[in-house]
């Protein structure tokens, strides 16, 4: 029996620019209650145009590690149903967005929500849960 | 009828249907609307260092923290009814601490301009009576405020407007995405990268002005043309504006000069969110980030954002937001080592590391009060069903007497 070498393979990383949105059936969720699984599932998600997931050979459904400087989720991949020309991914505002969210403001107090650069790769871990959201803070205390 | 407190619209047409003082059903409500109306599953309750309580020793206990700070800080306030900040804003003064809320990382910039009367404004009767050019910028209303197009801006007749939308109106949207707002505006659907705003806006102007536009000149072109000849527009701006073009309002203002017959509007999300800016701007001539130290002194320091980045605070008081949900993760690890005290009808991410919770009634739901339109117009809020809980109001008026 020849080995898998393809187990041992770090999957290729993409960088991608991220911009977040509203979606008001993940806001109706929250509103229901923001520890369901409803709000879990609408809101980590990253929103692919279809170009850019061929490009990096992802499908509806795949999980994908997000990362940059300020921490990583991962999160499931859907695929935009616009004619979007890509470049741009999108994530619904939520906790999960905000891991990738800078602190710097140069001072002005406004985060920089709608501009995160990232890398992006197919992982099959889990989608990060708002426990493990939360048991993050509860390590701080 | 009854007032929505779901977002800043205040619908006031909303028919709730309660049996044995529970709501069964609303109609007319959108989504968000109606799921505020009928609740949240999860009711917060009284805790002291995360153990059972009574609201009472809740509130004894916050007022300790607060009165025994160095440097308090009062922050939410867009979810509180106008009554309820006002207390805060007392609260405030009394303690000499900070006070920001929600609009210190959304509108807060653009609502001051508009308070100081940089620009033209207009009400939302006057949108649905006279409007006939609306340009959602950086806006997804029909997600954020979604009967905004329904109630006032594209779909109704108006007095001026009674062809509506098949011949009377014409709506753009400038997004990063062709939102769902963006998907009815067939035809007028200018797509801008990230952070291009005001490279638009510049060649707008330049359009305006006879010039021909550096960046995609035909599109430009045609729609300054459209822009050019309305009767009534109106530019409805949206966060991806707001945080593109970051503190040049002044670019926003010159465009608004070159077209005499528009109005810019701010887009809010939370329920009284104007309310907290209109308020804070009639004590103190600032719309947000606020410190009573004597007198009143404004400063970007004493946003939430830069109060927890340089941790400046030792205590926080959050009424009616979840800093914890919607601040970045890495500017709200601060609040894991400070006390936090959390006034919600619900239990939130905040509310769960908070060392203080203490539960309140919803507001425009489970009691009155009055709340502040996305336009300015005040509207009455509604008490549908009793409650047990204490209004926010309340409960800040004995957090005021305990301390």
């Amino acid at each position: 029996m020849g080995i898998d070498v393809g187990k041992f393979l770090k999957n290729p990383e993409y960088e991608i620019k991220i911009t977040t949105y509203r979606d008001i059936f993940q806001v109706e969720a929250q509103e229901c209650d923001r520890f369901g699984k409803d709000y879990e599932k609408l809101s980590a998600c990253i929103v692919m145009s279809k170009n850019d997931m061929a490009k990096m050979g992802l499908k509806p459904g795949d999980r994908v590690k997000v990362t940059n400087n300020n921490g990583s989720i991962v999160v499931e991949v859907r695929e935009s149903k616009r004619d979007e020309p890509g470049g741009v991914a999108f994530m619904v505002n939520s906790p999960w967005s905000n891991v990738l969210v800078s602190e710097e403001s140069g001072g002005r107090g406004i985060p920089e929500f709608k501009n995160i650069t990232a890398k992006i790769s197919l992982v099959k871990e889990e989608t990060t849960t708002l426990e493990s959201l939360m048991e993050y803070f509860r390590k701080l205390q | 009828m009854a007032t929505c407190p779901g977002c800043a619209l205040l619908c006031d047409d909303i028919e709730v249907i309660v049996e044995n003082n529970r709501i069964k059903e609303t109609k007319n409500a959108c989504r968000r609307g109606a799921a505020r109306i009928k609740g949240c599953i999860n009711r917060l309750e009284p805790k002291i260092a995360q153990k059972p309580s009574d609201i009472e020793s809740a509130v004894r206990k916050a007022a300790e923290i607060l009165g025994n700070a160095k440097s308090p800080m009062l922050f939410g306030w867009s979810n509180s009814t106008c009554e309820a900040q006002v207390k805060g804003i007392q609260l405030a003064k009394k303690l000499g601490a900070i006070i920001d809320d929600t609009s210190s990382f959304c509108q807060g910039l653009l609502i001051e301009k508009l308070l100081q009367k940089k620009f033209r404004t207009c009400t939302l009767e006057e949108v649905r009576n006279k409007a006939d050019v609306l340009v959602y910028w950086g806006s997804d209303a029909q997600d954020s405020e979604p009967r905004h197009l329904s109630r006032f801006s594209y779909f109704p007749r108006g007095e001026s407007r009674q062809r509506g939308y098949e011949e009377d109106r014409i709506a753009i949207a400038i997004d990063v995405r062709e939102s769902n707002t963006a998907k009815i505006c067939k035809g007028h659907f200018y797509r801008i990268q990230p952070k291009g705003d005001r490279e638009f806006i510049l060649a707008l102007i330049d359009a305006l002005s006879g010039k021909v536009p550096a960046y995609e000149p035909k599109k430009i072109l045609e729609l300054a043309s459209i822009l050019k000849k309305a009767e009534y527009g109106v530019i409805f701006a949206g966060i991806g504006l707001t945080y593109s073009i970051k503190d040049d309002f002044d670019i926003l203002v010159a465009l608004a000069d070159k077209i005499p017959n528009f109005h810019i509007m701010p887009m809010v999300g939370h329920y009284n969110m104007r309310g907290f800016n209109e308020n804070l701007f009639k004590e103190t001539g600032f719309v947000n980030r606020v410190k009573f130290d004597g007198k009143v002194v404004h400063d970007n320091r004493y946003s939430i954002v830069e109060a927890l980045r340089e941790k400046s605070i030792d205590a926080l008081l959050v009424a009616g937001s979840d800093p914890l949900s919607s601040l970045p993760r890495s500017l709200v690890r601060h609040l894991a080592s400070i006390r936090v005290i959390c006034i919600d009808p619900c239990v939130t991410m905040t509310s769960k590391i908070a060392t203080v919770t203490i539960p309140c009634a919803v507001s425009g739901v489970e009691s009155g009060g009055t709340a502040v339109r996305m336009d300015g117009k005040i509207i009455e809020l509604s008490k549908i069903i009793e409650s047990d809980y204490p209004t926010d109001e309340e409960l800040l008026s004995r957090l005021m007497g305990a301390l």
